[in-house]
């Protein structure tokens, strides 16, 4: 066979096993700003670089990091979730219900299935009818929002069985149990992405649905999924955050979908979907939590705390934006 | 004393309209066109060709103002030309027809035609417009098809470039540019767009006409410039005195011979019919089309766009809602809801629109090779490591450089896009593969590679279907040609002795398909017996459409080989007169257009006994009903 490319295409490793680059060069730049970050904090103040802190930022990275997950599912396919702040609340008080008379896993079980079927009407009415995921996420928002009230009777629920903390503070080889569960949501969730039939389907579909249908991929059923996973992580998020306050709130996880959308959005996705990872995901939560603990740790108001991870989210995009267009010039 | 030198067409040629010189132009680092330079000369028509990416494009919209030259003088008229934008061209007289059009979609014809005006101030008179732009139409000889109030959105693609047209005339532009002007037009439009740039070159414009369609550049241009690599190859040369080889040669710098080497097909009928498509349904596209390919075939599925093909072959794939229809494999049914089930039934398809419907721009060129692969597999995985000795060998029979996997499959050219994407259906190892347009948007010298590609696996046994546009390509490229026309599969041929003009005949719309039949039935009615349409050479008789009783044997569709009939003897000897063959007797009459285009014969059969009727009477209704055809085609 004649050469043209002028390589020598026999000595090449073809390399189908090696899978995705797992690091990208984004992710290397978003890895260099936590530390740059964490650098910068801990010249600010001296109690950031602390253990007890350090760990306080993983516990603290905890509910908005498993709900980033499910949010991350959703924007790959070119959808959007901003009901899991309003799944958050209605699942919350659902467990808080469900605990008054049941064993604690078969409730939190229930939790999720509830979580997963809301995320389940969503997803339907997307994939199947066709609707804007804004618009029918919108509208599932109103409605958890408002049943939350309702099935609350307008008030925080107390009263939880008090074993049921154990899930956050018992330790394994000194490490919370509810940051190992975060580290296993993403290991699981990166592994799925990366190397399963499901996770690329996710991918292709939000790149180019037509092209992923029309290879035979199962567009459907993996429109659909996204919202389930967004659901069910939202209740299970709510499960850690109810075992550490010991009440549930009508109000709870009010604009954590932003908190979400941002994490996402920082850690590389494209809202058009197709692009983006799970590892950017990550390194999105801890500069968000990274950010917001720093700045109380110096004492600066919650009122202008707003402002500034606002802010240093825009800096942030607009310095990846330039980084990109000097690449892509030279 | 300098020798006489001989008097040439040469001499009378006009000094040239416009000029342009050592004209570069750089996009960031790339260098579209390197010291270009290009003549253009009242009343001449001046093809400007290449492949794709040669700067063609570029050239005639830098010539129009669309875009600034990095480098280079521009003179029009005599005068250098400085053009800082459209307004500048459209000021000086040159205007540019561009393949996507710049009209306003929402506004009327006759809006558009004077758009450029209505920007300057001043009080609009909607009068003095309408007399301006019946008489612009009125040159063009279309008067009558262009609805002067008509939103242009509603308008075909032919329309809007004739509304291009007159807006370019509207401002007595001198010179106008078109860029692929016929890339979505249908053969008859494309006629007709030639007479108007013929009448405009008569009034002493000077045209430019970017293609690469070679028989069009043939059909219209004088001269010739041919770029490649963004620079001049070939400048200002006589059309006449081309070849379609030198030609070619020019655009992609070396001798490819024949693109369509035709391949020895193995002895005739050795490979079962393994796909067949009957009574498929999906409204409003397609009606009724049927085909079926063996192995080791390559079967053509022909027509005009917008025949219903692509969407039939959709249709098939389960990406549109069928209302009838049966798809057999290999001879057994097979129920296709969704693309999936047609991967696991063994097909492949590579959709019409590349970037649309094939490629996945976030992934790398694996898993844009991979991701049919991953449709078929069952498992939880991607099953990507089911077939790495598979995918090494196809990368080196594609010439795909192995080192480049993890890039992005749209940092490679058209062509080697295309051929990653038909690799993706090679390694699921199908019976059959469905192309829609494999080489739409795929530059001439790759463009022979696909077809290696396409040969080769119908050697390996594959059915393979081509849809395409392209007759030339389909008669080269495949062993027998299924003619779709108004969502209607109206005729299955051996490519052998078909030509392009018989295919565009077959092809054509089936609304003067309906009127021949119309004819037909009208001499049934008349005379009695069986009336049949067809058309025919020394070698082929193919019958497009018959009436009344079955007494020839005759289906439409159907080719027998001339010489079997007692056609020839017929118009040999008895030209005027009723043949008897048998106990029939059959009279033939020729049909022709007004330009004396062959449409094919009309043939009355009758059992014979009886008095035969007047044999001129009948001619003369026969070309009485053509001739109202004619007129109503036109």
């Amino acid at each position: 066979m004649t050469d043209r490319t002028g390589t020598d295409n026999s000595k090449v490793k073809l390399g189908i096993w090696n899978g995705q680059a797992i690091v990208q060069s984004l992710e290397i730049r978003m890895l260099g700003l936590v530390l740059l970050l964490a650098v910068i904090l801990s010249f600010s103040s001296e109690h950031f670089l602390t253990e007890r802190n350090i760990f306080n930022i993983l516990d603290q990275s905890v509910v908005i990091g498993i709900v980033a997950v499910g949010m991350t599912f959703v924007i790959l396919t070119g959808g959007i979730d901003l009901s899991v702040g309003a799944v958050f609340g209605l699942t919350g008080i659902f467990l808080a219900l469900f605990l008054q008379n049941m064993p604690i896993p078969v409730a939190i079980g229930l939790a999720v299935l509830a979580g997963a079927g809301i995320g389940l009407f969503s997803g339907v009415l997307v994939a199947v009818f066709g609707l804007a995921p804004f618009v029918v996420t919108l509208g599932v928002m109103a409605i958890g929002r408002s049943l939350s009230f309702i099935f609350s009777g307008q008030r925080s629920i107390s009263g939880l069985p008090p074993n049921l903390d154990s899930i956050v503070y018992s330790t394994f080889l000194g490490i919370p149990a509810n940051v190992l569960f975060l580290i296993g949501v993403y290991l699981i969730a990166w592994g799925y992405l990366t190397y399963t039939k499901g996770g690329r389907t996710i991918y292709a579909i939000g790149s180019n649905f037509e092209a992923a249908r029309a290879a035979g991929l199962p567009t459907l059923f993996y429109s659909i999924l996204p919202y389930m996973v967004s659901g069910a992580l939202a209740a299970v998020a709510v499960t850690f955050s109810l075992a550490q306050v010991m009440s549930a709130d009508p109000l709870a996880g009010n604009g954590l979908e932003l908190d979400a959308i941002a994490a996402v959005v920082i850690g590389g996705a494209s809202l058009y979907g197709g692009r983006g990872s799970i590892i950017g995901t990550l390194l999105g939560v801890l500069i968000m939590v990274m950010i917001r603990n720093g700045l109380n740790l110096m004492g600066v108001s919650p009122f202008w705390q707003g402002t500034a991870i606002g802010s240093i989210i825009i800096v942030a995009l607009l310095a990846e934006r330039v980084i990109n267009w000097r690449s892509r010039q030279n | 004393m300098p020798a006489m030198q001989p008097y040439t067409l040469e001499h009378v040629r006009s000094a040239p309209l416009l000029t342009a010189q050592n004209v570069t132009k750089r996009f960031g680092s790339t260098r579209a066109l390197t010291d270009t330079s290009l003549e253009m000369r009242s009343g001449e028509v001046l093809g400007l060709l290449g492949a794709n990416g040669a700067g063609k494009s570029t050239l005639s919209r830098i010539v129009s103002g669309h875009i600034r030259p990095t480098s280079g003088i521009l003179t029009f008229d005599g005068d250098p030309l400085e053009l800082g934008s459209t307004r500048d061209a459209l000021r000086v007289g040159i205007a540019l027809v561009a393949q996507e059009t710049s009209l306003a979609p929402d506004m009327s014809v006759l809006e558009n035609i004077f758009l450029p005006g209505l920007a300057t101030p001043g009080r609009l008179s909607y009068r003095d417009m309408r007399r301006n732009a019946t008489e612009i139409l009125a040159a063009l000889g279309h008067d009558h098809v262009l609805p002067l109030d008509a939103e242009v959105r509603t308008l075909s693609a032919a329309q809007r470039q004739l509304v291009e047209i007159a807006k370019a005339l509207a401002l007595d532009a001198r010179l106008v540019i078109f860029d692929e002007p016929t890339a979505s037009l249908s053969a008859a439009e494309v006629d007709r767009l030639f007479d108007i740039i013929a009448r405009l070159r008569d009034d002493d414009r000077a045209l430019g006409f970017v293609s690469h369609r070679l028989e069009e550049i043939f059909a219209i241009t004088d001269r010739v410039t041919i770029l490649r690599e963004g620079r001049v190859v070939l400048e200002d040369a006589e059309t006449g005195s081309l070849s379609q080889n030198d030609i070619i040669r020019h655009m992609v710098g070396r001798d490819i011979g024949t693109i369509y080497s035709k391949r020895k097909m193995k002895s005739e009928g050795t490979g079962e019919t393994v796909f067949e498509v009957r009574g498929l349904r999906s409204m409003p596209w397609v009606r009724d089309i049927g085909f079926s390919v063996r192995r080791g075939e390559i079967l053509g599925l022909g027509g005009l766009v917008g025949a219903g093909r692509s969407e039939a072959v959709e249709a098939v794939w389960g990406l549109r809602p069928r209302q009838a229809g049966e798809i057999l494999v290999n001879g057994k049914p097979i129920k296709i809801k969704k693309p999936v089930d047609a991967v696991r039934a063994g097909l492949g398809f590579v959709a019409e629109d590349r970037r649309a419907q094939n490629i996945v721009p976030d992934f790398n060129v694996r898993e844009n090779l991979m991701i049919a692969q991953m449709g078929k597999n069952r498992g939880f995985g991607r099953g990507y490591g089911q077939k790495e000795a598979r995918v090494r060998e196809l990368l080196m029979e594609l010439e795909l450089p192995l080192d480049r996997m993890d890039q992005s499959l749209l940092n490679f050219s058209g062509g080697m896009q295309q051929k990653v994407i038909i690799a993706r259906w090679l390694l699921i190892e199908p019976d059959i593969l469905i192309l829609d347009e494999p080489t739409k948007g795929v530059d001439i010298g790759t463009r022979s590679s696909v077809y290696r590609l396409l040969q080769a696996a119908a050697e390996d046994g594959l059915g393979v279907i081509v849809i395409s546009s392209d007759f030339e390509e389909l008669l080269g490229l495949a062993e027998r040609i299924v003619v779709v026309s108004d969502g209607l599969s109206i005729a299955d041929l051996p490519a052998d002795g078909l030509s392009e003009d018989k295919l565009a005949l077959i092809a054509a719309p089936r609304t003067s398909t309906a009127r021949n039949q119309a004819l037909l039935s009208s001499l049934v009615n008349a005379y009695g017996g069986e009336a049949f349409w067809c058309l025919l050479d020394e070698e082929q008789t193919i019958c497009l459409a018959r009436a009344g009783a079955e007494l020839t044997g005759m289906r439409p569709g159907q080719a027998l080989k001339t010489e079997e009939t007692s056609i020839p003897r017929a118009i040999r000897c008895c030209g005027d007169d009723f043949i008897g063959e048998g106990s029939l007797q059959t009279l033939l009459t020729q049909m022709t257009d007004t330009r004396g285009h062959d449409l094919g014969w009309i043939g009355l059969t009758l059992p014979e006994g009886g008095d035969p009727p007047g044999t001129a009477l009948i001619r003369s209704q026969i070309m009485d009903l053509n001739r109202g055809n004619e007129e109503e085609r036109s």
